[in-house]
């Protein structure tokens, strides 16, 4: 009885594991990428994956066309429904004093499917009827969604075959964490690095950062940018690995400075009151 | 080829300096109903002669007109040249699709396979 209860009970546990890991945050998404001439040339391949809620942006460009579009999922049970925004230029001709005239259109399409279908993505419209199966451009795509393995950072992998166009694969992930390398500088000093894991929107946190037998409070506090301008920008998500350091210190209630980046590694810098400059790095967090 | 005119072509020029025997006539006659290239050369060669004598005082000197078109030749290429262009326009809109289009038509679709 006992040895049954202990079956049962790690079966149970098995199941929640695997419902969890196929749905929760353990969850990784891939998208297979494959873009196809006249169904026979293949002109790029690659994929992109991230944790769930990672977003595919293609951008495919030569001189007469420029097709530009973020994907989205929003898996449902078996299924997904896959959602695209696009932004397209299609060149027209010449002005009469020679400059390239351009149609500019943009418009959303969504389908569902199951996780491992193939979803066809005719650029230019639907193939005409009486047309030869596969004429024509267009992109292939599967989903496929796996364990992560604890392993949050998106990942990028492009193979461009037909040089005369451009082809961008990028994954789209807000983060959920940003780690952040601070340091003070002051002259030719330079304190040691100071690293913080930091969740967006959270309260802020008070640190001290000690430089040359002085210590320096700040009040840090990550935030979200402010969104895009241009609607572009806002659909295509080009903000989306964008986080703001808030840096305020304890004796003044006004912030002291904003730094805004990419999670890129790229060294940001700010001047404190005191005559110190901050310099901030925002990076990926590494995998749990 | 070249050299089969030239000798042609002398062959006119003696014709019509009257310095040609009735065979010789014959058989330049017989060349130029085959030969646009030779005829055409010898109405070129009959018009300088002309304009010559006119400015020389010869008021009986008169243009030898050149063959013309007909008027049922030309309507029937004029027939055939817009039947091609029709039958050209209506595979190529099949193939490619007419200029412009609907908008919607050019936008991208998504299928799923």
């Amino acid at each position: 009885m006992r040895r049954l209860s202990s079956i049962s009970t790690c079966g149970g546990f098995a199941i929640a594991a695997l419902l969890w890991a196929a749905q929760g945050p353990g969850t990784r998404v891939t998208y297979r990428v494959r873009v196809v001439q006249d169904g026979m040339l293949e002109l790029a391949r690659g994929s992109v994956s991230g944790p769930a809620g990672t977003d595919l942006r293609f951008a495919l460009r030569d001189d007469t066309a420029e097709v530009e579009a973020l994907f989205q999922i929003v898996p449902e049970g078996d299924t997904v429904l896959v959602s695209g925004e696009f932004y397209t230029k299609r060149r027209l001709g010449r002005s009469r004093r020679g400059l390239g005239l351009w149609e500019q259109d943009s418009y959303r399409r969504a389908v569902r499917l199951a996780w491992g279908d193939t979803a066809r993505i005719h650029l230019f419209g639907r193939p005409r009827p009486g047309a030869p199966p596969g004429d024509g451009l267009w992109v292939q795509v599967v989903l496929v969604r796996g364990f992560s393995g604890g392993e949050g950072r998106p990942a990028e992998e492009l193979q461009v075959l037909d040089s005369t166009m451009d082809i961008v694969l990028e994954a789209v992930v807000r983060p959920r964490r940003a780690r952040v390398v601070m340091n003070l500088v002051r002259g030719d000093t330079v304190s040691g690095p100071r690293g913080f894991d930091l969740v967006p929107e959270a309260p802020a946190r008070r640190v001290q950062m000690a430089m040359a037998g002085r210590t320096t409070t700040l009040e840090i506090g990550l935030a979200r940018p402010e969104p895009a301008r241009s609607a572009r920008d806002r659909v295509l998500a080009l903000d989306a690995d964008v986080v703001c350091l808030r840096i305020a210190t304890p004796e003044v209630a006004q912030p002291v400075g904003v730094v805004c980046g990419r999670l890129n590694d790229v060294a940001r810098r700010l001047p404190l009151p005191g005559g110190d400059t901050l310099v901030a790095t925002f990076a990926w967090p590494a995998g749990r | 080829m070249s050299d089969s005119h030239e000798h042609w072509l002398k062959q006119i020029d003696a014709e019509l300096d009257g310095e040609m025997s009735l065979a010789e006539r014959a058989l330049l006659a017989k060349h130029l109903a085959n030969c646009s290239h030779c005829a055409g050369a010898r109405a070129s060669q009959l018009e300088v002669r002309v304009a010559l004598a006119r400015s020389a005082g010869d008021p009986h000197a008169r243009v030898v007109p050149r063959p013309t078109i007909r008027g049922r030749a030309l309507a029937f290429w004029a027939v055939v040249a817009l039947a091609v262009g029709v039958a050209g326009g209506w595979l190529a809109h099949g193939r490619w699709g007419g200029p412009g289009g609907s908008l919607e038509d050019s936008r991208a679709a998504i299928v799923v396979h």
